[in-house]
């Protein structure tokens, strides 16, 4: 097991980077009931961990005994029926799922399988915990037709379920469904707390670090808590008494969006930006989100831009976030922005050095 | 005036026919001879008017009719300046004869004024009619007007005197011929106009047929279809292998002699080959080689040799070819093209010019299977039993037309064709069996053959119904003429119809309509019929439609990404028209192609490899811009279903064409790239998929795909690498090593991976050992994610003994974890486990190299676990060895002992009770009773049980 999953805080009590939102959630169950949820924040903050600890702190222990379940739904949709084959993960108070997995279809999903759920109250309903709990994960990549769905149903089954949605960014989820739930913003950990989980892990697994190491890896992993951990558990396999300049290992794709943004800055031109392109294709072809390849490359060029460019240069990557968003292929909008910066650079180069 | 002229009306109406008649008694011998040289329709039915009244006794009146016609002017004052002025031109009288024509119920009201018109010839500049007698050279009646008393003079043509003489003895002495003379004339008469009518029609080539005419009008385009093989004005080597393979039926078809066809059709094409292209000479020694005869056979057509020592010589040629009056190799001939390059016209033709009986069946026929399947076997199996009984020829038009109709005729003909390869085949075999088989065959032969030729009309050669008959027929594609050929007609076409054109403006029609001829002229006849002449200035605008042609996308591209060449001709329109022009015609191009995803594909796989200039990029930015709204706009609209958005996508690749497009030609490539990376993609994220699901759920929850790849994935790696694992046995390691060891295994047994030989049977790589080990790879291939072209990660890869010693460590810890899940807490004890677990494997592995079957024999146990839910714990274990490589299901079964399975099965059991809530059936004392004597085996089962010997417990504890 990684220490990643090692260390994990099973409860709320146990929480070490959101206290403050660990003990109001407490709060919130010690009363015996809770609102429907919506958990958002960046990814490695600590979301599902809470989540999971929430549940916890309701059901008990018994929460922790979960299975899986691949199941095809048969869902009725006017004139036809379309199969909706959909991973649930289940315990017997709680169902975890992913309807966004459905893509297009994920309507569907909302309007027919959460509403079939969320209709059954659980049949051992002695006392206070007559609701089970469905945690819905990444609710932003819902479509807007699936979100509207999913507020009547909040609404109308608020009495057996619970609902726990759990999503990157807030924006995405609809002003109605956001307006039902109780919103907890789960922030990326500042670099000390990150630097407080290591620690504690360090003592836990009885190492030696030293002073400042732990600092260095928080600062890499760019406030990523996962990341963060996993990257300590690296640096220990690969040289374990640690010393303070201990090469940290980077992670390869991030490696790889440096590599093209030299390539980038080295050259602009037209066939440049061909083999630009054909490394973006690999970063894409590996699964990486282009969103956040983007991001990474309007980061790593603002390194190694002149102030006077990185403003109108991130307003360029926004502008083209947004319509990679709104279009299909995400290389069309990639290499737009890649070649928009290539124009930029190029007459500023011109306009200074002549 | 209106109303008591209705009374009077009808009265006139009821006697009208007399006057009429009156005037057909004299006027008929008197132009007679006119109506015989006009060939004016309109004439006829007046011509013949019914017979004369028997109460008619008045002698001649003056109202004459000249040609046929009655001439009845209504107008008083026009009367007076016709009669009394004769000398008025041609032309006038023209105009007048229309509006008389038009006007029939003035002429009626006014019949008391009606007066007689004189008409004149065009040819003839002698009078006819005149006011003084003198004004007439030749003989003249006196007429005299009935009520005004005028008196006008008509001439006499000698020609007729004798007809004349004889009308006016049998119209008024009835009896000595039975029918009556008017009616015996208007016969004669009917009969020759009828004549004339069908020898004009018959030739179509006669130039003084009247264009404008409403009622015998024709399509130019039939009216001028090639009606013999010299007149065909497509491509000259087709037309001639056409004609070829059609031939090569002939000694099947028509028996052995060939007809004289033959030499017909060697004269046509001697001077076809004359006319058109400079005779190839074959010499004599080429032809004996006979390396292609088929292609000599053409040469041999083409060449200009005597006839008949050329047929002769072509003549045996096929016979030794055939086999004696064998049909040609492929049965059928498949003709395909663009639409109006005449491929119908061709087949018929030529059909016709071999002497056969073209029968066509195209897409307006039912072409249902069954149907067609009657109609082909009538026409390919059957001679006809008519009067002319020439044989028939297929031609099946239009067979890709309607998927499923052309379906039907493809199959039947598939059938024929492969009866007949069957037969064929089967005759070869039965020859060689004897003479009872070859018999049978024949009457075979006649039953399924194909026994006529078949042709077949395709546009589109590769339409998908078409693809089964593409092996088996020959294919003739048919290239567009050249232009100036096409002119050339054209031209033809238009002298023969008096159209003014010029052949610039002929030039461009063809050019505009891709030398569609029947397009071309139905254009002109267009035209023609609106009095207007071909523009070449506006083309677009004034040729009526384009045809609908769809270009494949790499045409496409082309267009978009190539600027065209200004020609000189059209270097003398202004620059604005031709910008038009150019942007008209790439628009109707890529709305007609429509698969906008595909077009924007191969602009953007292929805009970066132009060379256009672009100092700062400006343009790049600008396409690269375009590219994505058409990536959006695509989106939206088939994410809302408003299709009727595509409209807009076809201006964004012309803002492209207008960006980049060069002069020099683009090397275009189909966008690949993209569609690898599609495909590339997806597979990898179905072996993300895969991963998580393997993933125990209390992990994998707290996962998603995108933070596997983005956080987990590369440090992941290096914690599965680490660099101080040495390949020794466990004993060896120090306490640290074998902790880190442990976590090593755990952390790979939690992530469920593993090593594994990709190439070689997994099952076979434990038994060959460290031989092939260099091909271990991780098991879910998760190495893949992190491999970028051009990028070398500074991963480490482990030697293949570490590798093959952790994936025995696995597994054994995958044991261990079943067994220990239960009681013991899991991270606590784990490392003494492992622990305790490397002795045992140790002597397992020894057990193992030495090929030992162990069993344990423990019939008390054994009873115990014999439990009802052991038969699917069974598989499971078995599942759960089998991927370790080391049992296989199947072997199991044979197997006598059970021993062993059960024996499994108590550390399978807690593992699976974990996941499994429902197995309760196991008493908890008896799993108390097991936990107390924590022992682990690892249990090597070997293929034989040859050598079988209790063992027990304690030999292995030693």
């Amino acid at each position: 097991m990684l220490w990643v999953d090692k260390y994990r805080p099973k409860t709320l009590d146990k929480v070490i980077v959101h206290q403050d939102v660990a003990q109001n959630l407490q709060k919130l169950v010690s009363e015996g009931d809770c609102p429907h949820l919506l958990f958002y924040g960046p990814s490695g903050s600590g979301k599902k961990t809470l989540i999971m600890a929430l549940l916890r702190q309701i059901f008990g222990p018994s929460a922790d005994k979960v299975k899986v379940e691949n199941k095809v739904w048969k869902v009725d949709a006017g004139t036809r029926t379309i199969d909706v084959e959909l991973t649930t993960l289940s315990s017997t108070h709680h169902v975890e799922l992913n309807p966004s997995d459905a893509g297009f279809q994920d309507r569907y999903v909302v309007q027919e399988i959460i509403k079939e759920m969320a209709k059954n109250r659980p049949i051992d309903t002695k006392g206070k915990k007559g609701f089970k709990v469905l945690v819905l994960n990444e609710v932003d990549k819902l479509s807007r037709e699936a979100q509207h769905s999913l507020r009547r149903t909040m609404e109308k089954y608020s009495a057996s379920c619970r609902l726990v949605l759990c999503s990157n960014s807030s924006s995405k989820v609809t002003e109605a469904v956001r307006s039902r739930c109780l919103n907890v913003r789960i922030n990326a950990p500042m670099e000390e707390e990150i630097v407080n989980v290591l620690e504690f892990i360090a003592k836990k697994e009885g190492l030696q670090s030293p002073q400042g190491f732990a600092a260095r890896i928080a600062e890499k992993s760019n406030r990523n808590l996962r990341r963060a951990v996993l990257t300590f558990e690296t640096c220990r396999v690969q040289q374990y008494p640690f010393t303070n300049n201990q090469a940290i290992p980077p992670m390869d794709w991030e490696q790889y969006v440096s590599e093209i943004a030299s390539d980038i800055m080295k050259e602009q031109s037209p066939k440049r930006l061909f083999e630009v392109r054909g490394k973006l294709y690999e970063l894409l072809t590996n699964c990486i989100p282009p969103e956040i390849i983007l991001k990474r490359l309007l980061f790593e060029l603002l390194k190694k831009l002149d102030s006077e460019l990185k403003h109108e240069v991130s307003n360029w990557a926004a502008h083209y976030e947004h319509r990679m968003r709104l279009g299909q292929k995400a290389i069309f909008h990639l290499e737009a922005f890649v070649a928009k910066f290539m124009s930029i650079y190029k007459s500023f180069l011109i306009s200074t050095f002549g | 005036m209106e109303f008591p002229d209705a009374a009077e009306l009808e009265l006139l109406e009821a006697n009208f026919t007399f006057p009429d008649d009156d005037d057909e008694d004299l006027i008929d011998d008197l132009d007679f001879d006119d109506v015989q040289t006009s060939s004016e329709p309109g004439s006829d039915p007046i011509t013949s008017p019914p017979d004369p009244k028997p109460t008619l006794t008045l002698p001649p009146k003056p109202q004459l009719q000249i040609n046929g016609r009655k001439r009845i002017l209504t107008d008083d004052g026009n009367a007076v300046v016709i009669t009394e002025e004769k000398k008025r031109s041609r032309v006038e009288e023209a105009e007048d004869e229309d509006w008389l024509r038009y006007s029939p119920r003035k002429e009626n009201e006014q019949e008391e004024q009606v007066v007689v018109e004189l008409e004149q010839e065009m040819e003839e500049e002698e009078r006819i009619l005149a006011r003084y007698a003198m004004e007439i050279d030749g003989d003249c009646v006196p007429v005299t007007g009935l009520d005004g008393g005028e008196r006008v003079y008509a001439k006499i043509c000698r020609g007729e005197d004798e007809r004349v003489k004889k009308l006016e003895v049998k119209g008024y002495s009835t009896g000595l011929i039975q029918e009556p003379v008017r009616a015996l004339m208007q016969r004669v008469e009917h009969d020759q106009f009828t004549k004339a009518l069908e020898a004009s029609s018959e030739d179509p080539s006669e130039a003084n047929l009247p264009v404008g005419t409403v009622v015998n009008e024709q399509l130019w385009v039939e009216k001028y279809a090639p009606s013999s093989f010299t007149e065909l004005l497509s491509d000259e080597q087709t037309n001639r292998q056409v004609l070829m393979w059609l031939k090569q039926w002939d000694s099947c078809v028509f028996g052995v002699e060939i007809k004289s066809t033959t030499d017909d059709v060697l004269s046509s094409l001697k001077r076809h080959s004359l006319a058109v292209q400079h005779p190839r000479r074959f010499s004599r020694s080429s032809f004996g080689n006979g390396r292609d005869p088929r292609r000599d056979n053409e040469k041999a057509h083409s060449d200009l040799h005597p006839e008949n020592n050329d047929s002769d010589r072509i003549k045996d040629l096929w016979d030794k070819k055939h086999r004696k009056g064998g049909p040609p190799e492929q049965k059928i001939l498949l003709l395909c093209g663009p639409p109006g390059l005449g491929k119908t016209t061709l087949a018929h033709v030529a059909a016709q010019h071999c002497g056969y009986r073209v029968v066509e069946i195209n897409a307006s026929d039912d072409r249902s299977t069954s149907s067609i399947e009657a109609k082909i076997h009538d026409v390919v199996q059957m001679n006809s039993v008519n009067a002319d009984s020439k044989p028939k020829c297929l031609v099946i038009d239009e067979i890709d037309g309607a998927l499923n109709d052309g379906k039907g005729a493809v199959e039947v003909i598939l059938k024929l064709v492969s009866a007949e390869r069957k037969l064929r085949s089967g005759k070869e075999n039965e020859s060689e069996g004897g003479n009872a088989g070859q018999k049978s065959s024949k009457k075979r032969n006649q039953k399924g053959s194909l026994l006529r030729p078949v042709i077949c009309i395709c546009n589109d050669l590769y339409a998908p119904a078409l693809r089964p008959l593409r092996q088996v027929a020959k294919v003739h594609i048919f290239v567009q003429p050249t232009v100036s050929r096409v002119v050339n007609r054209l031209k033809y076409i238009c002298n023969r119809e008096r159209v003014k054109t010029g052949s610039i403006a002929l030039t461009a029609l063809a050019e505009y309509t891709d030398c569609d001829i029947r397009s071309c002229l139905n254009t002109l006849q267009f035209l023609n019929k609106k009095k207007e002449t071909l523009n070449v200035l506006e083309l677009s605008a004034q040729v009526v439609g384009r045809k609908d042609a769809t270009r494949s996308a790499f045409d496409i591209w082309k267009e978009i990404l190539q600027k065209r060449k200004v020609k000189q001709t059209k270097k003398s329109f202004n620059c604005f028209s031709l910008m038009s022009n150019d942007f008209e015609t790439l628009h109707s191009l890529i709305s007609h192609r429509g698969d906008y995803d595909l077009i924007f594909d191969g602009i953007h796989e292929n805009i970066l490899q132009l060379h256009y200039t672009d100092p700062v990029m400006q343009k790049t930015v600008k396409c690269s811009d375009i590219l994505g709204c058409s990536d959006i706009f695509h989106k939206y609209t088939m994410h809302t279903q408003h299709l009727s958005l595509q409209v807009y996508q076809s201006p964004l690749a012309m803002s492209i064409h207008g960006l980049v497009a060069q002069i020099g030609k683009p090397n275009i490539e189909w966008p690949k790239s993209i569609q690898r990376h599609r495909t590339m993609s997806i597979e990898k994220k179905e072996i993300l998929h895969s991963w998580k699901n393997k993933i125990p759920p209390c992990i994998s929850r707290h996962l998603s795909t995108e933070s596997i790849v983005e956080d987990l994935i590369s440090p992941f790696l290096h914690i599965l690498s680490p660099s101080k694992l040495k390949p020794v046995a466990l004993h060896l390691l120090s306490e640290k090593e074998k902790a880190d060891l442990a976590q090593l295994v755990n952390t790979m047994v939690s992530y469920a991976t593993t090593y594994k030989n990709i190439k070689s049977d997994p099952s076979l790589f434990m038994q060959r050992g460290a031989s092939d080990a260099s091909m271990l790879s991780l098991d879910p291939p998760i190495g893949e994610f992190i491999k970028f072209k051009g990028y070398d990660s500074c991963h480490l890869v482990l030697a293949s003994a570490v590798k093959v010693f952790l994936v025995h460590e696995a597994e054994k810890q995958k044991i261990l974890q079943g067994s220990s899940n239960l009681h013991l807490p899991p991270i606590g004890s784990e490392s003494q486990d492992v622990s305790r677990c490397a002795n045992s494997s140790t002597m397992s592995k020894a057990s193992a190299s030495s090929d030992k079957t162990i069993h344990f024999r423990d019939p008390s146990r054994q009873k115990q676990y014999d439990l009802p839910a052991a038969s699917s714990q069974n598989k499971r274990s078995a599942g759960g060895t089998t991927a370790s490589g080391k049992v296989s299901l199947p072997e199991k079964k044979k197997k006598p002992f059970v021993d062993s399975r059960s024996f499994f099965d108590r550390f399978r059991k807690p593992s699976d009770k974990a996941t499994q809530a429902n197995d309760n059936a196991k008493p908890a004392q008896k799993l108390e009773e097991r936990d107390s004597r924590p022992l682990l085996f690892k249990f090597n089962e070997g293929y034989t049980n040859a050598v079988k010997r209790p063992v027990r417990i304690h030999e292995f504890l030693k």
